[in-house]
């Protein structure tokens, strides 16, 4: 009697769980299955492909090895500029963007007149339509008859910079409109890390007779940590992988001064229809932006204080 | 819903049960109480055991209800996916058939082929790939005269965006697409998909027909094939000519820009039509911004080959001049127009540049917008060549690799690349693929509809020696690319024609 009851016992809790699992299976499911079907097999065969030669074609996939990697890194001079131009423009508009989003924040975190308003303005940019916000940013830095331009001139400067239509000034342009309509969010992100600084931690260095400056570095800094690794977790992937603003602004010119990786993947794929080499230019992109992710946690663990 | 109500009616059944045990073995433990009350002491165990069994008793049947309730929930659920497989297999079943029932047809189509005769008899369908289609007049008019024409062709017509167009006709092929009549947009995108295989080949169908006459297209079917094999047919052809507004010429006292000008001659025009400054400025000329507005000069003249890297030296002396011109300011800055996104057009309506280097569809684009007398010479050149070549690009017509009904699409094809197709394109002032004297005659009569409109016109598009603007090569995309890459770094003045050309050949040679 005893062994019946404790089996039945057992039963009913492996019923349970099993019940349990099939519960929660059913509930991640259909993200699963669309990550699957959409996501992981995508890159599994893209990481066929980057050994592939494959035009679309009727001819069917090639498999070459690694002659795609071998081209990439031995002949493709775009390849190279390519990546030059993302590492720059990554490299740039990363910690500007961190540190104008982050005074932002400290800013708005101050009792202020109007800080709503103003905390709108800051995010507009944000949410306004990427090629709308593109096509008036070239319009103000036309290089002859744009205001920016204009105002320069007036001021007594004889040759402004040609924004846009220059191979020097193309790229600090679009970083430009990069930071300015990315920064209203990352600024909102800081907002929210801001907040949660316990207030007890300003009282006690007040007391210890801590100016502003000493009050950042030792208590506001230090706490904010985890966010600062989100903000530049995020906005380092975003960087490698934009190419929307080139593609909307100046189709990777003059020349080839704001091509990047991605807009080269684009190319590669699209245009020339080359899909194994593209694929293998998205897998180099793949493997830095992995790196890098994985640096930047191991880094996290390292520095962050809580 | 069924389900539901069995499962309620078994819960109220298994509370009542409950309800009725409850009462039981409280029932026992007052009476167990009342016993050791009463000190007697004989049945308590009895009772003490009813109640323990009905505890065990409680347990077991509720087990045994919860495995009840579960076989009658599962099966419920056999039963739902049962309706639901049915009710999809049907509705698959349903799915097979509708493509299914084409397919007989498409069988009876190539039976078709093979008698070459009563294509009346079957209904068929095709569909066609195109951009603009709902914005574009024309198509309408002509597609609508098709339909009254053959009523047992239907058509469905699948509409892309316009600039994306290229992209996206080779995506969807590459998909294996079955469109029958595809629209292609320019001559890379043609060469990127013959060689991927997604384009019919059509001698067999040209030499088929004897209604067909290849004479009518200057040449420009044998240029459009590849390996000595054809795939397309074009709908429109394009001539790149200099258009200058007569109005401004003549307040400014100068002759009008001729025929076989030099390149030199052009700058001295343009030199000389410059006149104003700030907004009321005039410009002697304008240039847009695309590569094919400088390389243009050269290949007409045949000095300039894309696929030939050892010919590319000979943009440098057009690119030169041009550059010179941008810098005195007779053209306007390429940079200012590609960072405003200003179009060729407006300047031209608006009176702001004398002379505009375009194609034959600017003639259809003045007639309806302009309100000045204008009028059309051949392009300059470093060789003085006449208007005894043209140069410009091709729009053809071509069927789909994966086309199920490639007879209907031929006729299709047939009919608005033909005279009749024609006549409703050169009604509009755009140039068809197709020649002939009446097609020249719609031209010469634009100026009795038009004051503005020049007279003549058929002079610029009846043309013997047609070169394309980009020869078939299944590199011709990415030479565009590297082509359109460096020119926009030579106008902006950020390399020289030299190390621009250079940057070209270079590039160029190392594709794979």
């Amino acid at each position: 009697m005893a062994d019946l009851n404790k089996s039945d016992a057992a039963k009913k809790r492996g019923a349970m769980k099993r019940k349990k699992t099939l519960v929660a299976w059913s509930f991640i499911l259909p993200n699963l299955i669309g990550f699957f079907v959409f996501t992981f097999v995508p890159i599994v065969f893209s990481l066929f492909l980057s050994l592939c030669e494959w035009s679309a074609g009727n001819q069917g996939v090639k498999f070459v090895g690694f002659e795609n990697f071998r081209y990439m890194f031995a002949q493709d001079r775009s390849f190279r500029i390519a990546l030059k131009n993302t590492l720059y423009y990554t490299v740039v508009t990363v910690p500007l963007t961190l540190f104008i989003a982050l005074g932002l924040a400290m800013l708005m975190n101050k009792p202020l007149k109007g800080k709503t308003f103003f905390r709108s303005v800051l995010f507009f940019p944000y949410v306004a339509s990427l090629v709308a916000v593109a096509v008036v940013w070239m319009a103000l830095f036309n290089p002859e008859r744009g205001p920016i331009n204009g105002l320069l001139m007036s001021l007594g400067v004889q040759n402004p910079p040609r924004w846009a239509a220059s191979q020097v000034w193309a790229m600090p342009t679009i970083i430009g409109l990069t930071i300015w309509k990315g920064m209203g969010y990352y600024m909102v992100v800081y907002l929210a890390g801001l907040q949660g600084v316990p207030s007890e931690l300003y009282e006690a260095a007040e007391i210890d007779g801590a100016n502003n400056w000493e009050k950042f570095l030792n208590v506001t800094w230090p706490c904010i940590t985890p966010t600062t690794f989100f903000v530049l977790m995020m906005l380092v992937v975003a960087t490698f992988k934009s190419y929307d603003i080139m593609y909307i602004t100046t189709q990777g010119g003059p020349g080839e001064a704001t091509k990047v990786l991605a807009y080269h993947i684009f190319n590669s794929a699209f245009v020339s229809m080359k899909f194994g080499y593209a694929s293998a230019v998205a897998m180099v992109l793949f493997v830095i932006i992995i790196a890098l992710t994985i640096f930047q946690f191991k880094m996290e663990k390292r520095f962050t204080n809580y | 819903m069924i389900i539901n109500k069995r499962y309620d009616i078994l819960l109220l059944f298994i509370n009542r049960y409950y309800n009725f045990l409850d009462k039981l073995s409280a029932a026992c433990i007052i009476y167990h109480k009342y016993c050791t009350k009463c000190h007697i002491k004989c049945h308590t165990k009895d009772y003490f055991y009813l109640v323990t069994e009905n505890v065990r008793l409680r347990l077991q049947l509720r087990i045994h209800f919860i495995y009840q309730s579960r076989r009658i929930i599962l099966k419920g659920k056999k039963l739902l996916s049962a309706i639901l497989v049915s009710a999809l297999s049907v509705g698959i079943l349903a799915g097979c058939a509708a493509p299914a029932a084409p397919a007989a047809p498409a069988a009876g189509g190539e039976g078709q082929t093979e008698a070459a005769a009563a294509p009346a008899d079957e209904q068929v369908k095709i569909r066609v790939a195109l951009w603009d289609y709902s914005n574009t007049e024309y198509y309408k008019t002509m597609f609508d005269a098709f339909s009254a024409k053959y009523p047992n062709i239907e058509y469905e017509v699948v509409e892309f965006p316009a600039d994306e167009y290229p992209t996206t006709i080779k995506t969807q092929l590459a998909g294996n697409q079955d469109f029958d009549v595809v629209f292609l947009k320019d001559l890379p995108t043609m060469s990127a998909l013959i060689a991927g295989g997604h384009l019919m080949q059509l001698d067999d169908l040209m030499a088929n027909d004897s209604e067909f006459d290849k004479s009518h297209y200057s040449g420009l079917i044998e240029q459009l094939g590849v390996d000595g094999k054809s795939y397309g047919v074009p709908f429109r052809k394009d001539n790149n000519m200099i258009f200058y507004n007569k109005d401004l010429f003549d307040a400014a006292g100068v002759a009008y820009p001729e025929d076989g000008m030099s390149m030199q001659d052009y700058y001295d025009l343009a030199e000389k039509m410059t006149s104003g400054s700030g907004n009321d400025k005039v410009f002697g000329a304008h240039m847009h911004t695309w590569a094919s507005n400088a390389s243009m000069y050269a290949r007409r003249t045949e000095e300039f080959n894309q696929l030939d890297t050892s010919t590319y030296e000979s943009l440098i002396p057009y690119y030169k001049t041009l550059l010179a011109m941008q810098e005195a300011g007779y053209i306007q800055d390429y940079g200012a127009l590609k960072s405003g996104n200003i179009h060729y057009s407006g300047v031209m309506y608006n009176q702001q540049a004398a002379m505009l280097q375009m194609g034959t569809w600017f003639i259809n684009m003045l007639v309806e917008n302009a309100d000045f007398h204008w009028g059309v010479c051949s392009l300059p050149s470093e060789t003085g060549l006449g208007n005894e070549k043209a140069v410009g690009g091709i729009t053809p017509v071509t069927i789909g690799a994966y086309s199920k009904h490639p007879e209907a699409a031929w006729t299709f094809i047939k009919y608005v690349c033909g005279e009749e197709g024609a006549k409703v394109l050169a009604s509009t002032g755009i140039l068809p693929g197709y020649g002939s004297d009446a097609i020249n005659e719609i031209f010469d009569a634009i100026p009795q509809n038009n004051e503005f409109a020049p007279e003549g016109l058929s002079k610029y598009i009846n043309i013997d020696t047609y070169v394309v603007e980009f020869p078939m090569s299944e590199k011709a995309g990415d030479i565009d690319t590297i082509i359109g890459e460096e020119h926009s770094a030579i106008m902006t003045m950020t390399e020289t024609p030299e190390e621009g050309v250079k940057n070209m050949i270079d590039r160029v040679n190392a594709l794979q």
